[in-house]
């Protein structure tokens, strides 16, 4: 179903787990921009609970969940947007909150000023990892290449992209339980990808793929970050590191609040 | 962590799964090979050079790989997937003899066998069904003695098919398999003439009737009692044993469509024949005979009347000087009967000599003790050979194979149940008779990603004007250059797409099949097992049936937990135990309202 944008709505936006731990840049300029574009605009930041489903704890996750739902309410949320694929999956799951992916926004409302053709020099040609949890969401993975296009970006696509798409070994919290398997199938991932530069969706993917050996980029850090060339070198892989991860997400979180202040 | 308890749907999708999953199923060309031999395996090992491997291989099912090699009629390659596709189906049979004359060596002959029992069996016929049950009864530590009117061995396979297809020296040299086994012969003895099939009742324990279908068949047509009609039969058997054939002239009509009758034709070349014909009811494009053979005849210049009905044979002085035939219209009737019409236009061909390939009947030898029915078949129980008659047995063409390999297989069942019949177990309580026959694998899989037609390779022929004047081998079979490039060929045809696309299964088993089954059959999981799933789906993606895996992996991490005190049973777990406060926490959360 194509989905069309409603500024007489509230408008809430989540940022979700792993991209707040990778990029405080990426989720404030995000929300920001959001903040720009939605005159009644929420922001919420916690985690879906998620984790807890995936391995088993289904009661706990109900709780979880409805914590979060709890805040969305409360900050008046009546269309979510997510910038994790399994927050969009939990949410249409859990949430009575209508839930859109950030990626099918975007070309709705398009870039911030000044984004269109910013990389058509960039002489880098990627490819694209599509997160497997979203494999039959052909909307939301048109979005990233619209977003590409837009920037000006070039990229090939692998045969196992779209619904045909490999997991790169982070789902299903199997890198905690069989380390071995996860490390296999992150090569595996990456041996599958026809390039080594890869552009992700998911900041956990983007994990995996540095792992399994490629350079990967998130597609905020091309939306936001400097223009990429062939031969850079990827953003270093925070998410390995616990520690910088929570310092990360707390200067998301004191970033959005920040970003509401104003 | 107390014993799971398994929620309902999982075990369902289990069951689903061990019903439906095809990790298991034979290829094609297997479940239609009687003996069931392993043919991608061994098509596989000569394309890795691994010829003594391969042997081994084909060696597990079938005692004479070379003469199979040569001769089998090769039902494996009807199903051949690159024959139902592109109908160039796998040169099976020549690998197989490939792979004989590479590598095939007394050394690596099993010739291991139980402890004497002290029971004895007897078995008429020394053809492939009699060899067969012999190897089996003997490994299973009965003492066996093989009888036959002949002197030779093979039965069938000596004094059917011609040496120019199947060298005499290759038989015997396969048999000797048997005497390293401790099978005893009895050559040249004929029962019911030399030994009564009473005393051999007496004698034994059990008797195995395996004495095949020598009996030739003449077409009660006007002028069959001519001098100079022979039956397939006698014709090729003479000249199996003699390299000629007394009373043949010089223009032979053969009579048939089979690959008796190629057989009959390419013979009477092979003995000085001049001129040779054949005829038969059935047209061009629907001759019994193999395509090879149909090949190899017309190469030889065999003279071919198909859908011309024999319908008279013109004789002078009572010798054969021509027949006449009529042009077939239909073979069968409306209801499925015999009843050929022809259409009104005749030919007539001068021969003086005609041969009949039109059927072989099986001759009774046990003195009117066995019934017998049509063609001189004997009645038996088909799931089990059992006659009427306690521990009389009958297999191969006496009860109703065609081919050797079926011989093979009525052989092997045949021994099975005189085993069973012998020890007091019931025929067949517990058998699982698929494993004995051919049948329908449940193999339904899309053809590999990239799959294109390749052409099929033939094996080196003699030239054709030196062939036919000798009885030495007309096909020189494959040379190692040919064999690689055609095992290549292989499909390989197996399921486990699912295995390929998922890393973590392969730690577990060889497909979804026998990694659920202490789940479908106990309620029983390896704890590592389903939480190493990445929840992808990868593997209903590819799964022809779309089984549910992922279901069962992901579904079941719910009454793990429900076992374990409502945490993980992963040790590695505890960490996003801690994870999960945090994002939950004050420090790491927030949530904020802005705009009007």
């Amino acid at each position: 179903m194509a989905i069309t944008i409603d500024k007489s709505k509230r408008y809430g936006f989540m940022p979700g787990c792993s991209l707040p731990s990778y990029s405080p840049e990426a989720v404030i300029k995000t929300t920001e921009y959001l903040k720009s574009v939605f005159p009644k605009f929420s922001a919420v930041q916690k985690c879906c609970g998620k984790p807890t489903k995936a391995v088993g704890q289904y009661d706990l996750f109900k709780e979880r969940f409805a914590q979060l739902q709890q805040d969305m309410d409360e900050v008046g949320i009546e269309t979510m947007i997510v910038a994790c694929q399994s927050c969009k999956l939990t949410f249409d799951e859990a949430s009575k909150t209508p839930t859109y992916s950030l990626w099918e926004v975007l070309p709705l409302i398009g870039l911030p000023e000044g984004m269109k053709d910013k990389a058509k020099n960039s002489d880098i040609v990627f490819t694209i990892h599509d997160s497997c949890s979203t494999r039959n969401d052909r909307p939301l993975q048109d979005g990233i290449r619209w977003i590409l296009d837009e920037l000006g970006y070039k990229y090939i696509e692998s045969e196992y992209a779209f619904e045909k798409t490999r997991c790169c070994g982070f789902g299903g919290m199997v890198v905690p339980a069989n380390p071995e398997v996860a490390k296999k199938v992150m090569k595996r991932r990456v041996e599958t990808l026809d390039s080594e530069n890869v552009v992700v969706y998911c900041s956990a993917c983007r994990s995996s793929l540095l792992q399994g050996g490629a350079k990967s980029w998130h597609i905020l850090d091309l939306v936001w970050g400097p223009v990429v060339q062939a031969g850079d070198m990827a953003p270093v892989d925070v998410l390995s590191k616990p520690v910088n991860s929570w310092l990360n997400r707390y200067k998301s979180k004191a970033g959005i609040n920040k970003a509401f202040k104003s | 962590m107390n014993k799971v308890k398994f929620n309902e749907s999982i075990l369902q999708d289990a069951e689903k799964i061990i019903d439906e999953c095809m990790g298991e199923a034979s290829a094609f060309c297997q479940s239609r090979c009687p003996m069931h031999t392993d043919v991608k395996k061994y098509v596989n090992l000569i394309g890795e050079k691994k010829y003594d491997e391969a042997v081994k291989v084909i060696r597990e099912q079938l005692f004479l790989p070379n003469t199979l090699g040569r001769i089998c009629a090769h039902p494996c390659e009807m199903d051949c997937r690159r024959g139902v596709e592109y109908n160039q189906p796998l040169s099976i049979a020549a690998l197989k003899r490939f792979a004989a004359e590479q590598a095939d060596d007394e050394k690596l002959w099993d010739v291991t066998k139980e402890t004497a029992n002290g029971k004895s069996v007897a078995i008429i016929g020394a053809g492939p069904a009699g060899a067969q049950a012999a190897i089996n009864l003997s490994k299973l530590g009965y003492d066996v003695t093989i009888y036959d009117k002949l002197k030779v061995l093979g039965g069938m396979m000596r004094v059917g098919i011609p040496a120019y297809r199947l060298p005499r020296d290759i038989i015997d040299y396969e048999y000797t398999y048997l005497d390293k086994l401790g099978v005893k012969f009895e050559m040249g003895v004929e029962i019911g003439k030399n030994i009564s099939f009473e005393q051999l009742k007496n004698d034994y324990d059990a008797v195995l009737l395996a004495h095949g279908a020598h009996k030739g068949n003449i077409i009660p047509m006007p002028g069959h009692k001519s001098e100079g009609v022979f039956a397939a039969t006698a014709y090729l058997m003479e000249i199996s044993l003699t390299q000629a054939f007394k009373g043949a002239g010089k223009k032979v009509m053969v009579i048939g469509g089979g690959d008796v009758a190629m057989d009959c034709a390419r013979s009477s070349l092979r003995i000085g024949v001049e001129e040779v014909h054949q005829c038969s009811l059935e047209d061009f494009d629907n001759l019994p005979a193999s395509e090879e053979e149909i090949h190899e005849s017309l190469k030889e210049g065999i003279l071919f009347n198909a859908g011309w009905g024999p319908v008279e044979i013109i004789s002078k002085d009572n010798k054969v000087t021509g027949i006449k035939m009529k042009r077939v219209k239909t073979i069968f009737d409306e209801a499925g009967n015999f009843a050929p019409t022809y259409h009104n236009e005749e030919r007539f061909i001068e021969v003086d000599t005609v041969v009949m390939a039109a059927g072989q009947l099986v001759e009774d030898v046990s003195g009117g003790m066995l019934e017998q029915t049509r063609g001189g078949r004997f009645v038996v129980d088909k799931a089990t050979l059992a006659t009427s008659v306690e521990n009389i047995f009958v297999a191969g063409d006496a009860c109703g194979s065609n081919i050797v390999v079926e011989a093979m297989a009525l052989g092997r069942k045949a021994a099975i149940s005189i085993d069973r019949s012998l020890q007091g177990v019931d025929l067949l309580e517990g058998r699982d008779l698929r494993l004995e026959e051919i049948y329908d694998t449940n193999l339904e899989i899309p053809l590999p990603n990239g799959t294109v037609n390749l052409q099929r390779l033939h094996t080196n022929m003699r030239p054709v004007r030196e062939r036919i004047r000798d009885f030495e081998q007309a096909d020189l079979g494959f040379t190692e250059e040919q064999a690689l490039k055609e095992s290549s060929r292989c499909l390989s045809c197996e399921c486990k797409l699912c295995m390929k696309e998922c890393i973590m299964m392969n730690d577990f088993g060889e497909c979804p099949k026998e990694i659920m089954m202490p789940l479908a059959k106990d309620g029983d999981m390896n704890v590592l097992m389903a939480y190493s799933c990445n929840g992808c789906d990868n593997c209903t993606i590819v799964c022809p049936h779309e089984l549910p895996m992922k279901k069962i992996f992901i579904g079941a991490r719910k009454d793990y937990v429900a076992a374990n005190h409502g945490e993980s049973p992963i040790p590695g777990h505890k960490a996003i135990k801690m994870h999960q406060m945090l994002g939950f926490s004050k420090l790491f959360t927030t949530k904020k309202r802005g705009g009007k």
